[in-house]
């Protein structure tokens, strides 16, 4: 391809100024009204395509809903429940609040779309927990705090497969579907090696909760646990759209939460309504810088293009996922997530599509990538967020996150290799790839 | 804020009736929330950025990379000013299908937007070219999507 074509200089453009700190959502943009200005077409086709996209993008509005939803459902007390839940099933074996803090995970990400809220809402508390009394290292617990919290966006919702179906044309409910058990497999390769290590290094194990006690437990914890499969009941009994979905469960989240619960006051209410339009102000932004590029992407015809060059190197399918894989996991250590996720990706989708792989696949790999980007040095936004609330040096957060690192590229591996793991789910619900 | 808050819980509310007029109240929102609150209500921290380099680099020269970054957004957004008002102008031939709201008082949200960023970018740049350090890293405080 050649560099100084109006696209090449575009998406130049766009790293060059979101590497500068210009917001992402904005260098996009920019980057994009480069490009129209270059190639001389009308630059106000940008303002074209941002306005009607968003303006006919219904099922993107499940993004801000999704943010509600767990906005309202991370008020202490459920957590406080949750936590007591998972306690009462895991906490009895060896390095019992390790695995409570795995399980922990996996459930709130059934209610959440997002890693740094996961690490956000129960990375204080467990860091506490895990270290009163020195049970485990500071060190330990917060790296194991970040690398749970990449199963959030990867089992349903999420928010980065939201994206990923906007720049892909993807079902989203056959996506949320195809999370489900590469998320499963993460979870379970981090409990496998928190029970290996454990072993080893003799971790201690939580009183435990005497059976008896599980029903109250449960019935306590019963009507958040309800949210996940009031989401997904809605969603795949077919009765109403993922936006809707979306809103059910925000409106849910919110009832369980003022009433069931009732841990939100007014106030707090207030405050959660006015958290989540912030948030959603920043990501809408992404969303039209997303929309004015992916057009870009559509008029340069690079589909076509990266056919006939892909033909001409005759690229397996397994070849060029393991090549896609490889890019992704060095870009996510430099890169923001949300760069890679709409700025790259968009641009081997195209080759990903001529080389016959199915576009649900390719998402949930993806995603797992710029997940795991999440905990990659030097740049991870999950190790920082986790070094200020557990107050160690990075150097240590990064040693203790290496071994859950790897088990996460095996099950990554997996995936990329199976991709009957991730299309199963789907299948069985009648996707046709 | 007040704004935003208010257009969120119509938004919200509305958004569980599946029918017509409320689909397009809450996309029309959506739409408003997201460019009004990108121009006025969310402060330049808030935003979804990517400051490996802008943090790694001392004082001066983040300030100059700043001073380059908020040039180029500044030209390429001046430069879009005027074919921009040409499209939301033309638009005002149609109306949204429910609420017959011209799309051209719809769309004029983004030249809004686009003025404000002007606005906004015009002042960082003057910041920082007498020396202030607008983006003063904060490594810890970690926005993005994820």
């Amino acid at each position: 391809m050649n560099l100084a074509s109006p696209f090449s200089l575009a998406v130049i453009a766009i790293v060059a100024l979101s590497l500068l700190g210009l917001p992402v959502g904005h260098a996009m943009i920019a980057g994009s009204v480069l490009y129209l200005w270059l190639a001389g077409l009308d630059i106000g086709t940008a303002a074209e395509q941002l306005l009607n996209g968003m303006y006919t993008s219904y099922v993107l509005l499940a993004i801000p809903l999704f943010i509600l939803a767990a906005e309202f459902m991370n008020s202490g007390s459920i957590m406080d429940r949750l936590l007591r839940f998972c306690n009462a099933l895991v906490g009895r074996y060896r390095g019992g609040l390790a695995h409570v803090n795995v399980l922990q995970s996996i459930v709130f990400a059934s209610m959440s779309g997002s890693a740094l809220a996961d690490a956000a809402s129960s990375g204080k508390l467990m860091q506490i927990l895990m270290t009163k009394d020195g049970k485990y290292t500071p060190s330990f617990a917060a790296a194991l705090t970040a690398a749970s919290a990449v199963i959030g966006p990867i089992i349903p919702p999420s928010i980065p497969l939201v994206l990923y179906a906007l720049i892909s044309d993807t079902s989203i409910g056959f996506l949320f579907l195809g999370g489900v058990i590469p998320g499963l497999l993460i979870g379970i390769a981090q409990m496998g090696l928190i029970a290996y290590t454990a072993r080893k290094k003799n971790f201690p194990v939580e009183p435990p909760v005497p059976l008896r006690e599980l029903p109250r437990v449960t019935w306590q914890a019963f009507p958040a646990l309800l949210m996940p499969i009031i989401l997904l009941g809605c969603l795949y009994g077919g009765i109403t759209t993922p936006t809707e979905a979306a809103a059910a469960a925000a409106a849910y989240a919110l009832l369980a939460s003022f009433l069931i619960y009732r841990s939100l006051g007014v106030r707090d209410v207030y405050n959660s309504l006015l958290a989540s339009a912030r948030i959603t102000i920043s990501i809408g932004m992404l969303i039209a810088g997303a929309l004015v590029f992916n057009y870009v992407i559509t008029i340069e015809r690079l589909p076509q293009t990266l056919g006939t060059l892909l033909t001409s190197y005759q690229l397996s399918p397994l070849g060029f996922l393991l090549m896609a894989n490889v890019l992704l996991l060095i870009l996510g250590c430099f890169l923001e997530g949300t760069t890679i996720l709409l700025v790259i990706v968009p641009v081997l989708l195209p080759t990903a599509h001529a080389v016959g792989i199915d576009p649900v696949h390719f998402g949930i790999v993806a995603v797992v990538n710029i997940m795991l980007g999440l905990i990659t040095p030097p740049y991870g936004l999950l190790l920082f967020m986790m070094m200020r609330i557990a107050d160690v040096p990075l150097k240590d957060l990064v040693r203790d996150v290496m071994p859950f690192l790897a088990a996460m590229l095996g099950v990554l591996a997996l995936i990329t290799l199976v991709p009957d793991l991730v299309l199963f789910l789907p299948r069985l619900m009648g996707y046709k790839g | 804020m007040f704004c935003a808050f208010l257009i969120q819980i119509v938004f919200r509310y509305f958004s569980s009736f599946p029918v017509g007029w409320t689909t397009e109240l809450t996309v029309i929102t959506w739409l408003w929330l997201v460019l009004w609150g990108a121009a006025f209500v969310i402060k330049e921290k808030e935003e979804i950025r990517f400051d490996l380099l802008s943090a790694a680099f001392g004082r001066r020269t983040r300030i100059a990379l700043g001073i380059v970054a908020a040039l180029a957004l500044l030209v390429l957004y001046a430069a879009s000013l005027p074919a921009t008002y040409k499209y939301v102008a033309f638009m005002k031939v149609e109306k949204t299908s429910y609420l017959k709201i011209r799309f051209d008082w719809l769309f004029s949200i983004y030249l809004v937007f686009l003025v404000a960023v002007l606005a906004r970018y015009s002042w960082i740049l003057w910041q920082l070219l007498r020396g202030r350090d607008v983006h003063a890293p904060d490594p810890t405080k970690a926005s993005s999507a994820l």
